[in-house]
């Protein structure tokens, strides 16, 4: 099946990564290795004994609790005697033992670009997926099947633009493990650059997606490591990237929201590298030095793990178990049936970019350019240099200004999120159950194991609520599709969703009320509206 | 040499300047008289604001934005409350993202802390604040005065004291609690209208310590409530600032108290206590904190309450766990 993608496209500046690898890796390992023995005069804890200890210490403690096979097992046991020679190690043996592990990290997060995996991925791959997906032509800047089942929208010219002036840093809410896949996709559909991108280790042991990743410029993120050292690598590599102008994709979440609730806040670590590496080209005075972030937001009707999520959220285990390994997305199955029958339905899946910020959180206009909250036109350079056009070094203020763009980026996903019919029925009703239960402790209320609403109240606190996020403005919308449809039609597509995917039927409807069959996954449904608050529900 | 840019040529901001540039630093007021930014540099007075005070020759004035913008990167906002927003407004025309705006205002506006503000109305993402129990006639006649600056930026703090620290005479202690400093210093204008209403109505000292603790401990409330850190408003901003208003007989905020206590009838009920009091007490019910003092103090200023009638509706009150 044709797609019909915009005229103008984006700059693959990912087809001469694999040219220029080896040079990326060496400068990362470079610049690691001279930070550290920077640091290392300072002493104490920035000490090169300090910092080889705490990398040993986290190694050995993750390999306790993990290693099965016979080479983890041998790691382990190299780690351990590390961890025994470092207190008689010359400060010579130890540099080079910082070389070695910054030179194997380096080598285990680094990328890889095939292009012609990317060519089979982008011509082949959504020609098969275009059956289910079945891609509408370009219309008013979104994209989609005629019938409107997926929607890529947001100011995709003026991001087009901003990928040829500068580097685009994506950053995207998280719920599933589908959402690189579709993301990568809808890069692709909205004529955008293909991106590098960070992708948690777990991924790669689905072999499909493990495949396309390894291939496609993912980056691969170690989340059980949590050493400062590897921590250097994966932001340095980060920031050379950008230097080098690679966009980027990253899920600032941190990982997939395990309630359902768009992001409250954002992990700062990747995102400061963008205000570093902005840096770094205006100190090299670099033509197309700007970088560019750009929140965006994926809108599920369905998630495909909403039952494993929900779960490990409610359950205490929830706090410890930070990577799933064995959820939907491990299933190729899961994900077939996941594909079939939920992108088969209406508006499914919105994909919303947003305008773009630069790293200080400044808006960005159409040409490029930032400007303040009035509107007036701003040199980004200014925030970070001194009277002279040099830049001043202030790693705080820094760490200050990344924290506000993170600030901003969670103001921006309110604000871009779009609520399904599946996100406002299951709200409605439950606060219907919240206020007949006299409590809003969730704990309580899933205690019931069932609860009913009226079809009639539910209808109208849907009606109520379209309008008032319309009037509000900040808080995202119901997806176009259902804003003009009849609250009694939302109720009903609701209702299909929500029978389409999960093991049992989220909702049904038993004459005039609608029965919550289980009440785990209407809490995780309706906690994408947490942030709306209660007032335009009761 | 760090050149400090004051925004307003007041009582505070001129005895700031002059303190500021005896110690050899580089001082710049701006005021919108070009008569008093002549006066300043020609014959070093400021008599509107500063009747007989002869100021040190470095301070210099302008009453052109754009100058004072061009020469300093750290501009002290110091007019008075009411000036506030189209000041900003104005400054948002002339500055970009390398300045650095920390304010001296102990006051909320409508629209929120003063920092906010700033960052709405202009480009300067680096702001801060500076309070504490230093009045302008303290400085002007040498005697010890200390403030806090505090700005989430540590480049904030440190500017500030490179610019405007004067020992013997001015100390500049350092915070990153902006949200509770800015609170802590509009709280106590208001509550510094409480301190008239019970002088006026001859309270006495004992109802005037219970007064000054309950109005600090409602005042950490608010302040946790909205970001800010408890310990704070124990601090200069806080119980210093609080401690010094609530003795000055000449302020407008005292004055308006005293004179409602005393059940006179004053035309002009406002002041920057009773704009901060109007401002926070929905800042207040919205974030669900209980603030019965500056309820009761709004309800009198407002006049719909009687200030004896306040007083035991406080009273009255369900004590808590202190």
């Amino acid at each position: 099946m044709a797609f019909v993608r915009p005229v103008h496209e984006a700059e693959n500046r990912l087809a001469r990564f694999n040219g220029e690898k080896a040079a990326i890796l060496a400068e990362v390992e470079r610049r690691v290795v001279e930070d550290n023995l920077h640091r290392a005069r300072r002493g104490g804890e920035a000490s090169l004994e300090y910092v080889l200890n705490d990398v040993a210490f986290q190694e050995i403690r993750r390999l306790e609790r993990s290693a099965r096979s016979s080479a983890d097992k041998k790691r382990l046991g190299e780690w351990r005697d590390l961890a025994r020679r470092l207190g008689g190690m010359t400060t010579e043996e130890k540099r080079r033992h910082l070389e070695r592990l910054v030179e194997e990290y380096a080598g285990d997060v680094c990328g890889n670009f095939r292009p012609g995996v990317y060519r089979f991925a982008t011509r082949v791959l959504p020609a098969v997926l275009g059956g289910i997906l079945s891609p509408r032509s370009l219309t008013d800047g979104s994209f989609g099947d005629p019938s409107g089942k997926i929607v890529v929208d947001g100011p995709l010219d003026e991001l087009r633009e901003a990928a040829d002036r500068g580097t685009l840093v994506v950053v995207p809410t998280h719920l599933s493990n589908m959402d690189s896949v579709v993301l990568g996709w809808s890069l692709y559909i909205a004529g955008l650059p293909p991106c590098t991108y960070g992708a948690g280790k777990n991924l790669f042991s689905n072999p499909f997606v493990s495949f396309f990743m390894h291939n496609l410029g993912a980056y691969r993120v170690d989340r059980r490591i949590g050493h400062a050292l590897y921590k250097d690598v994966l932001k340095t590599y980060s920031q050379v990237l950008l230097e080098r102008g690679y966009h980027q994709l990253f899920f600032p979440g941190g990982t997939r929201s395990r309630p359902g609730s768009v992001e409250k806040k954002v992990k700062l670590g990747l995102l400061s590298t963008a205000l570093a590496a902005f840096q770094t080209n205006i100190a090299e005075a670099k033509p197309h030095g700007r970088i560019y972030i750009v929140p965006a937001t994926i809108n599920y009707a369905i998630t495909l793990e909403a039952e494993t999520l929900i779960a490990d959220f409610l359950a205490e285990e929830g706090k410890h178990r930070y990577i799933i390994e064995d959820d939907e997305f491990s299933r190729l199955g899961r994900i077939a049936d996941f594909s079939r029958r939920v992108l088969a339905m209406e508006s499914s899946l919105v994909i919303r970019y947003g305008a773009p910020l630069d790293p200080l959180g400044n808006r960005v206009d159409p040409e490029g350019e930032s400007i303040d909250p009035r509107g007036h036109r701003v040199d980004p350079a200014t925030y970070v240099t001194g009277p002279d056009g040099k830049v001043e070094h202030d790693p705080q203020r820094d760490a200050e200004y990344t924290r506000a763009l993170g600030e901003e980026l969670v103001r921006a996903y309110r604000r871009l999120t779009v609520f399904m019919p599946t996100h406002m029925v299951a709200r409605a009703i439950w606060e219907r159950l919240a206020a007949a239960a006299g409590t809003r402790d969730p704990f309580r209320l899933l205690r019931a194991g069932e609860g009913e609403a009226p079809v009639d109240g539910v209808r109208e606190d849907v009606a109520r609520a379209r309008a008032a996020l319309v009037a509000r403005g900040d808080a995202g919308v119901l997806a176009e599709r259902y804003q003009t449809m009849r609250p009694g039609d939302v109720v009903d597509e609701a209702l299909v969703m929500f029978r389409g995917y999960h093991t049992r039927p989220v909702v049904e409807r038993v004459g005039e009320r609608l029965i919550a069959r289980d009440l785990r996954l209407l809490f995780y449904y309706q906690n994408r509206t947490a942030h709306i608050g209660t007032g335009v529900w009761s | 040499m760090v050149v400090i840019g004051i925004v307003g040529a007041g009582e505070w901001g001129t005895s700031l300047a002059d303190v500021v540039a005896r110690r050899g630093k580089p001082a710049l007021l701006w005021s919108d008289s070009a008569e008093i930014a002549k006066e300043i540099n020609e014959k070093h007075t400021n008599e509107r604001h500063l009747p007989g005070v002869a100021l040190a020759p470095p301070v210099r004035a302008t009453a052109d934005l754009g100058e004072l913008a061009a020469a300093a990167q750290l501009l002290l906002l110091a007019v008075r409350s009411p000036r506030v927003e189209a000041t900003v407004r104005a400054l948002g025309d002339v500055v970009s993202g390398r300045h650095v705006v920390v304010h001296a205002i102990g006051s909320q506006t409508h629209a929120g802390r003063v920092s906010e503000l700033v960052r709405r109305e202009t480009p300067v993402k680096r702001v801060g604040v500076v309070a504490g129990p230093a009045l302008a006639k303290d400085l002007r006649a040498g005697r010890p005065c200390a403030i806090v600056a505090a700005s989430p930026f540590e480049g904030v703090t440190a500017l500030v004291r490179q610019a405007v620290e004067a020992t013997p005479i001015l100390r500049v202690y350092r915070s990153s609690d902006l949200t509770g400093v800015e609170l802590a210093s509009a709280l106590t204008g208001a509550y510094t209208v409480a301190f008239g209403l019970a002088d006026g109505i001859g309270l006495g000292t004992g109802p005037r310590a219970v007064l000054l603790c309950r109005a600090l401990a409602e005042a950490a409330r608010l302040g946790v409530a909205s970001g800010g850190r408890e310990r704070t408003f124990s601090g200069l901003a806080g119980l210093g600032n609080l401690v010094v208003r609530a003795s000055s007989e000449d302020s407008d905020d005292y004055q308006l108290g005293f004179k409602l206590g005393k059940g006179e009838t004053p035309a002009r009920r406002e002041t920057e206590g009773t704009r901060a009091a109007q401002a926070l007490v929905p800042q207040a019910r919205a974030l669900g904190v209980r603030a019965p003092i500056l309820e009761g103090l709004t309800a009198v200023v407002e006049g719909g309450v009687a200030v004896r009638d306040a007083v035991t509706r406080l009273m009255e009150s369900h004590a808590e766990e202190e």
